[in-house]
């Protein structure tokens, strides 16, 4: 789907680059067939981030006062709270821990079930069946699973006569906890873009391979994950945005405790205008995870084309 | 399918139209009541069956009750819906944000319609147990109406008392009693625990409740009372509290060590993982229906002194609310905290009834008749003091709990936990005092 979506705007753009004074009359026909999703988006996503902005500049400086220019004043706020910095941490432990493994993991249940035969569908089935799960029940199932002593993960290791850690409840182990759940969540929702990617694999590819004497880590090396480069450029994208902004899972278990151990960025956002009332910050807060999703997106982005273009070269 | 949905939409659309159209003038007053439910499914059922009596009974108004999810989803939701120039006309709100609401302007006074009902505040206030005053009662105005309250209380399993050699229908009084009680229930297989003597809830917001109830029972007062921006956290009471918690992990090593959260808890104590706990008598409702054993409740131990916070909701007006609607809210307000429906709510959730006469009615004796453990918590309130209210409470009782959790996780001893709390919040109410209690005169 990406693919199609992509190389379609390829086109487009090097029509454009053959025929500049057509551009105004193109322009004008893709506003039009743009305008119904652009007021929408326009209204629930531009004019939002334009009053981000805006509350980013601004705060009361008495409880109760109305809103006031402060200039970077939400900024400086906001890097001075040590708070800030631990959901700061916390989140990029998070993202390697959870996009890497999740990304390895799809890789590997793709592979194994990429034929399509009746065991396979069910396999696929059931390892994509977490992403069917909200996120919300989800976490709530995983509170029993977690639950100390009687939960269902301590109840297996007491059969083997092994007593597990308090698995929400300790500083140091909560946030792997929480990214266990993660990449039980993920990991079958990143698989169906790696079967995808693998059915894009010439399978004469593997042939002069195998002819050529290559094992199956040479062929994985050298034929699949080539490849499959663009997928997993897609793939890192859409993981990293899930990194920032879902924290339903957070809010659920441990609200960001114990003592800011499983805090993440945006549930930081949500403690400062929610409970702090403190709407200059969190916009502040928002807009540095807008600039961090901004960045990853256009650098994968562009990774991501560049790989399109080298396999069409 | 599309067209049923479609057929709905038709008629729900007729159905707003003639409820708006000004052929019926005389239609009801609409109010909304937005209202949070402790996670619990027939609560929100229970408060529609209440809001349908209202109206059956009050053909002049029409209450339409909104599920709002949590007290902070509630706090969420009606900023959101005042934002939007559209309050709803009541709220049952945490008691203890009624502070923080009425210093940043989004609740009314409710003087004047006690007024206008021709009584003075101490009053309108005296049908409810002074305990609740403090919550209520801000500078010498009302900004809210108790609806249903709770208190901190132990919970033991009675069959493992006698197991242990421990007498239930004496329950520990005394920190002493409860530390030794707490080691003598806790179970070993080798180093692994099979049973701990106590489990008591540690995660944000009821770890702060309950560590607050301690130092209460250590003759602490955890909080100004009389002014927004003082606690008292870097205090003896206070550290004689948290080192007591603290001592039964690491001491009498009868508590699971890091934080524990409150469905935990519960589920350990009702699956007879954990031999008492400590949580709020709110729960005791789902603990009456749910305990496969005998169990009993009882006060908070003491080391100093019977005393513990109270906790659990009032109803409130939001500023922007007037006219019509006011009236017809504080109708709505005072029918549903009147003695009858206290004592309704309060049988139905396990919840106190804030006002005292509900307890002088026959359906609420015959009930505490059968239910003795629904008594104690009603005794237990002679020694109740107000919930833990500052300028910005979340983030000041956060400050505490963060230090609390890193406590109990062995990351922190009590005394430097206790001064880092202390700094954090006095950080976070330094604005609130440098433009009160330290706006000094210039010249």
């Amino acid at each position: 789907m990406a693919n199609a979506v992509l190389t379609g705007e390829a086109e487009l753009a090097s029509d454009e680059r053959r025929a500049p004074w057509r551009v105004n009359r193109q322009l004008l026909v893709a506003l039009g067939l743009l305008a119904p999703s652009l007021v929408f988006l326009a209204l629930f996503t531009y004019w939002p981030v334009l009053q981000v902005l805006w509350q980013a500049a601004h705060n009361q400086v008495r409880a109760g006062s109305p809103q006031v220019f402060v200039g970077f004043d939400n900024f400086t706020g906001l890097f001075a709270d040590s708070a800030f910095r631990k959901a700061f941490a916390n989140n990029l432990i998070y993202a390697f821990g959870t996009v890497i493994p999740s990304l390895v993991l799809a890789l590997g249940f793709a592979m194994a079930l990429a034929k399509s035969n009746r065991v396979n569908s069910l396999f696929r089935a059931l390892f994509f069946l977490p992403v069917l799960v909200p996120l919300v029940a989800a976490a709530s199932i995983f509170l029993f699973i977690f639950l100390p002593n009687v939960g269902l993960l301590d109840y297996y290791l007491g059969k083997l006569a092994l007593s597990g850690p308090n698995w929400l409840g300790d500083p140091d182990i909560a946030l792997y906890a929480i990214m266990g759940l993660t990449i039980w969540k993920n990991a079958g929702y990143y698989m169906l873009f790696f079967l995808a990617g693998l059915q894009a694999v010439p399978a004469d590819a593997y042939e002069a391979a195998i002819l050529d004497g290559a094992g199956p880590w040479q062929r994985l090396r050298y034929v699949t994950l080539p490849y499959l480069k663009p997928t997993i450029g897609f793939v890192l994208v859409v993981g990293l945005i899930n990194v920032v902004t879902q924290v339903d899972h957070v809010f659920v278990l441990t609200k960001g405790g114990p003592s800011d151990s499983t805090n993440l960025l945006l549930f930081y956002v949500y403690q400062q205008a929610v409970e702090n009332y403190d709407h200059g910050r969190a916009a502040a807060g928002t807009l540095v995870m807008l600039a961090l999703l901004f960045a990853i997106t256009f650098s994968s982005l562009r990774t991501l084309e560049r790989s399109f273009g080298e396999r069409e070269a | 399918m599309t067209s049923t949905r479609r057929s709905i939409l038709g008629a729900a659309a007729l159905a707003a139209a003639l409820a708006f159209s000004p052929a019926f003038a005389q239609a009801p007053t609409e109010i909304e009541l937005f209202f949070p439910v402790p996670v619990d499914g027939q609560l929100a059922r229970d408060m529609a069956t209440m809001i349908k009596q209202f109206n059956e009974t009050h053909p002049a108004i029409k209450a339409t009750p909104v599920y709002t999810g949590s007290y902070d989803e509630t706090l969420i939701k009606t900023r959101a819906a005042m934002k939007a120039g559209k309050p709803p006309a009541a709220a049952i709100m945490s008691a203890n944000f009624l502070l923080d609401l009425k210093i940043e302007g989004e609740i009314q006074k409710l003087d004047d319609l006690i007024k206008t009902d021709g009584k003075s505040n101490d009053a309108f206030m005296g049908q409810f147990f002074p305990a609740l005053y403090g919550n209520a009662v801000i500078d010498r105005s009302v900004y809210g109406v108790p609806f249903h309250n709770s208190t901190p209380i132990l919970y033991i399993n009675a069959e493992h008392f006698k197991e242990a050699g421990l007498d239930p229908e004496n329950p520990p009084r005394t920190w002493d009693e409860f530390a030794a009680a707490a080691k003598k229930l806790t179970k070993r297989e080798g180093d692994r625990v099979t049973r701990w003597g106590v489990a008591i809830p540690s995660q944000y917001d009821t770890g702060g409740w309950l560590l607050q109830a301690l130092t209460y029972s250590n003759g602490g007062r955890w909080f100004n009372l009389d002014y927004a921006g003082e606690v008292y956290y870097d205090a003896p009471s206070t550290l004689g509290a948290l080192t007591f918690w603290n001592d039964l992990v690491v001491k009498q090593k009868a508590l699971q060590p890091g934080v524990q959260q409150g469905g935990a808890v519960t589920t350990a104590f009702l699956s007879g993982q954990a031999s008492m706990m400590l949580n709020s008598t709110g729960s005791l409702t789902f603990v009456r229906n749910n305990a496969k054993f005998p169990f009993k409740v009882a006060f908070v131990p003491k080391n100093l002194q019977n005393q513990v916070p109270i906790g659990g909701a009032s109803l409130v007006i939001p500023t922007g609310v007037d006219g019509e609607r006011k009236r017809a809210a504080w109708t709505l307000i005072n029918w549903m905290t009147s003695p009858e429906k206290s004592g309704w709510w309060s049988r139905a959730t396990g919840y106190f009834a804030p006002n005292m006469r509900a307890y002088d009615l026959p359906d609420m004796r015959a009930f505490l008749e059968k239910n003795p453990d629904a008594k104690v918590a009603v005794d237990q309130l002679a020694y109740a003091k107000p919930w833990f209210a500052t300028y910005k409470t979340v983030v000041v009782r956060k400050a505490i709990e963060d230090e609390l959790q890193a406590v109990l996780s062995g990351k922190k001893q009590p005394k430097e936990a206790l001064v880092a709390a202390q700094k954090t919040a006095d950080e976070v109410m330094k604005p609130y005092v440098e433009q009160t209690a330290l706006k000094l005169p210039t010249q």
